[in-house]
């Protein structure tokens, strides 16, 4: 994922989750981080079919809002009103992909200390990534 | 019975270098309820058991806390395993030492009576009798020490809709579990950090080794060595359980079985893994089963504290004889909540305000549905599984019925979450939920009970596994998992599968000296 690439992904996640008065949304301090370990960690495929669903979410405007031009070209309210259509849309294709997107987007929204504390809930602790090795009993 | 290895060699994990040779009497592979039973009882007789997983081992300290790292260190394929057919259906399983039981919720449900009977029924009453299946799920009872869920390991969330079950007049009780000293912390589905849940890691695989038994981690297994009809061994290539930190592929391994090979490689594991290893039989990855599960969010006017307590406290089996219904609370984390609720951008932020508020309760059914399990052409896996019309009228009346104990439990709206159906629904639209659309793309589910691929039974043509759970046409080869499984239960099958595992494997161990030693 080029860092270019990652920066629209961003975007859309952003554009999935966004924040209200009380409940921060997924904005770059908290993207850029998770994207870049997503990145390095995930599997080819799971970083594949993010890459398609973000594709689709790009071009699939006309399809929504009726609007003949990219997602991220739209004004604000368009885009919003794109994001919740193609999760609502009729087409399976459009529902999955934005299903994927959510899915993705909510392992970094759900995860973060101050959207969990706006929700009452504490702090994760740490992912370790740790094993026992050979020999360890 | 072998002599004990050295304990410095009981565990091998991932490995590069020279190709690891190791011998024992049997080899199990897979390390869940089925494989670690029965690697206990094996290894309990004296026989020296040789455990291959495919996953690490990981213990309650190295366990994540996030839904991302329980992906990443817990789930197979990161949580991305689908069911396909004219749907894509989520697979939840686990792949570490422990498999599915480090990340489930631990519910223990004693196989029922019904099931039993089915089997019979099949031609499987010679082993699975009910005293002898009893008998075991009294010790995986005792050695688990499963109990029912109470006071503070309840909580609110599972309280309010047991009280709700009870006001309508249903069948409700607190889950009994295998997680005697829970904490209430609601981390099931990302592995106990508290180590409360007593997933087969914590006793019956070291008890393995204890006994002079090894494990072999992060070990997958490419195929069964088979050898003038009969299992000699098995063979596989270390894994990195860091794999973006090459190299990926680490050294070759090949475990000899002296007596056995057990397969308890999962429900989507054993079936690709005889088909890798050139058994060739009409109903190899046939009988595919799995219990659909879906939920509705109920949002209440107070707090709700989804996120106290046992991640799965509240059981009602009410609808089960009638139409193969199971009702549970579920703590789903707030990570996969965020993605179940419908809609995106402003309108989806304004419903994620109200998490603090809300229940998520789900309906799980018995499917009849029967799919197919083979190696993948992309994956590592190709399940093909579509839910019946049928299916879909129960899941529907289970919502219904979900919906129904929301509002009797207080809630002032219900979230369905079916594509056809208004997103938010009130006491008097449920006659929407009624008569939600019977397609499988407009609902949002996950299978998380799986069985079949190698079904037991005693016609041959149907069956891929005898009565005796080995494979027909190769000896010394059994299966031990919820693969072997020929229906599905209807009840949460954890406990299932380890007495059925306990009980096979007792048999092995009876008749070792019939089938003798490989030279």
């Amino acid at each position: 994922m080029t860092r270019r690439w990652r920066r629209v992904v961003g975007r859309v996640l952003g554009a999935t989750f966004p924040g209200t008065e009380s409940l921060p949304g997924l904005d770059s301090n908290r993207l850029d981080a998770f994207l870049e370990r997503l990145a390095r960690e995930a599997p080819w495929t799971l970083r594949r079919a993010l890459d398609v669903c973000v594709l689709l979410f790009l071009i699939t405007p006309p399809l929504t809002v009726h609007r003949m031009r990219p997602a991220l070209l739209l004004p604000a309210a368009d885009l919003d009103r794109h994001a919740h259509a193609l999760a609502n849309h009729r087409t399976y294709a459009g529902r999955q992909c934005m299903a994927m997107i959510k899915t993705v987007g909510g392992l970094c929204w759900g995860a973060d200390t101050e959207v969990r504390r706006s929700l009452g809930l504490r702090a994760y602790g740490p992912d370790p990534g740790t094993f026992r090795r050979g020999g360890e009993r | 019975m072998s002599s004990r290895a050295p304990s410095s060699a009981s565990h091998l994990s991932y490995q590069v270098g020279s190709r690891v040779e190791i011998e024992a009497d049997y080899v199990v592979i897979g390390t869940g309820a089925g494989g670690g039973a029965a690697a206990a009882v094996l290894a309990r007789a004296g026989f020296r058991v040789a455990l291959c997983e495919a996953g690490p081992w990981r213990d309650p300290q190295d366990y994540p806390s996030t839904t991302y790292g329980a992906f990443r260190d817990m789930y197979a394929e990161w949580g991305q395993l689908f069911a396909s057919g004219d749907s894509m259906i989520p697979i939840i399983q686990g792949r570490c030492v422990g498999g599915t039981t480090t990340i489930n919720s631990a519910i223990m449900v004693r196989t029922p009576d019904d099931v039993l009977s089915e089997w019979a029924r099949l031609g499987l009453g010679e082993t699975m009798t009910p005293d002898a299946i009893g008998a075991a799920n009294d010790r995986v009872e005792e050695q688990l020490g499963v109990r029912e869920m109470a006071g503070v390991q309840l909580q609110h969330h599972n309280q309010m809709m047991l009280d709700a079950l009870q006001a309508r007049e249903m069948e409700s009780h607190p889950t009994r579990r295998s997680a005697p000293a829970c904490e209430g912390t609601s981390q099931c589905l990302q592995g106990c950090r508290s180590g409360a849940k007593l997933s087969t890691n914590l006793n019956w695989v070291p008890e393995v080794l204890d006994l002079g038994g090894c494990l072999l981690s992060s070990a997958p297994v490419d195929r069964i060595e088979i050898a003038r009809g009969r299992a000699v061994g098995v063979h596989g290539r270390f894994r990195n359980p860091r794999p973006w930190e090459p190299p990926v592929r680490g050294a070759r391994f090949r475990v000899r079985a002296r007596r056995g090979v057990l397969v308890a490689a999962s429900a989507t594991g054993s079936a690709p893994l005889l088909q890798r290893s050139g058994v060739r039989l009409p109903a190899l990855g046939s009988g595919w089963r799995a219990h659909p599960g879906a939920g509705v969010i109920g949002i209440y006017p107070d707090e709700v504290g989804m996120h106290t307590g046992t991640t799965q406290g509240a059981s009602s089996v009410q609808l089960r004889s009638s139409a193969g219904i199971k009702l549970e609370s579920l703590a789903l984390p707030l990570e996969l909540l965020a993605a179940r609720v419908s809609g995106a951008g402003s309108v989806h932020a304004r419903v994620l305000e109200e998490i603090p508020r809300m229940a998520f309760w789900v309906a799980a059914i018995r499917a009849e549905a029967e799919g197919t399990v083979h190696r993948g052409r992309l994956g590592p896996v190709r399940v093909r599984y579509v839910p019946t019309r049928r299916d879909l009228e129960h899941l529907r009346l289970g919502m219904v019925e979900l919906a129904r104990t929301h509002f009797e439990a207080g809630a002032e709206a219900v979230r369905p979450g079916i594509v056809g159906v208004p997103a938010s629904l009130g006491p008097d639209d449920l006659h929407l939920l009624e008569a939600a659309p019977l397609a499988n793309r407009n609902w949002t589910w996950v299978l998380s009970h799986l069985f079949g691929g190698c079904p037991m039974g005693a016609d041959p043509r149907r069956s891929v596994v005898g009565p005796d759970l080995q494979v027909r046409g190769v000896a010394a080869l059994h299966v031990v998992d919820a693969s072997c499984l020929p229906t599905t239960l209807g009840v949460n099958p954890q406990q299932t599968i380890m007495a059925v595992s306990m009980v096979i494997a007792e048999h092995i161990a009876e008749r070792a000296e019939e089938l003798g030693v490989v030279a």
